[in-house]
């Protein structure tokens, strides 16, 4: 099923901080603007069921297998649409925040690109 | 009736596996914003710390503010973002989840700034 399915409105001047370190960061639009600078901001709406290891986020027609999701992250994209995507193909969460998927290249991410997490 | 404002300091200590603090927030006019970056609306934390301070209790993502008018940010971040955004700017930063210094903005994150883990109880008016 789709989980979770956005499409993205906006690109933070910012994000480079964030995707030279190999993480994305999603929140709804609506965030804050000093939040928003850093962040790919996407229209998703209800979390229809929890993210989990083993789903696949899609970005564009490129898929990555979500290898952990850290404790929180399911309350953030439940509540902000707040991601935290991070490409480094851990197995446990470093941090409560993270979704970590495979260490592949960072796609290139870009206004109307649609994104979804299906398990 | 005064419609003075009475603002009281205080003091904010890390919770259980909580980090750096302890921070002293006393709002002021003009700086007396207890600003929720929060999901499903302003924190019960950041509610407490409005009536505790006598500071204005702000949803970041209702409404806009300037970062002047900010005496504490309350974040419920999982550890990458908004945690360094906030201190990044200057803004004194309680962070709900008991998080340390990390994501790529982690230098900005000092104990004078962030306080991380924070409960009602880890709270204390001080005057």
């Amino acid at each position: 099923m789709v989980k979770y399915e956005a499409r993205v409105v906006a690109i933070g001047p910012l994000v480079g901080e964030f995707t030279q370190a190999g993480i994305l960061v999603l929140f709804r639009q609506g965030a804050p603007e000093e939040v928003a600078d850093f962040s790919i901001l996407h229209d998703g709406q209800d979390l229809h069921a929890p993210v989990a290891a083993g789903d696949q986020l899609w970005l564009g027609d490129e898929s990555f297998r979500i290898l952990a999701v850290g404790e929180v992250a399911n309350t953030n994209l439940a509540a902000l649409g707040h991601l935290v995507l991070k490409f480094n193909g851990q197995t446990a969460p470093e941090l409560p925040g993270d979704v970590c998927v495979e260490a592949r290249p960072l796609p290139a991410v870009s206004v109307g690109l649609t994104m979804k997490v299906v398990g | 009736m005064s419609e003075e404002k009475k603002y009281r300091k205080v003091r904010i200590k890390k919770g259980p596996k909580g980090w750096g603090g302890p921070l002293v927030i006393e709002p002021k006019p003009g700086r007396d914003l207890i600003y929720s970056v929060t999901g499903g609306g302003i924190h019960p934390l950041a509610a407490k710390i409005a009536e505790l301070t006598g500071g204005r209790p702000f949803d970041g993502f209702k409404s806009k503010a300037d970062f002047h008018e900010i005496a504490v940010a309350v974040i419920d971040c999982g550890g990458t973002a908004r945690v360094g955004v906030y201190p990044m700017k200057k803004v004194p930063t309680v962070d709900i989840y008991p998080t340390s210094p990390s994501g790529p903005l982690m230098r900005f994150i000092t104990e004078d700034i962030f306080v991380s883990g924070v409960r009602i109880d880890d709270l204390e008016v001080i005057d």
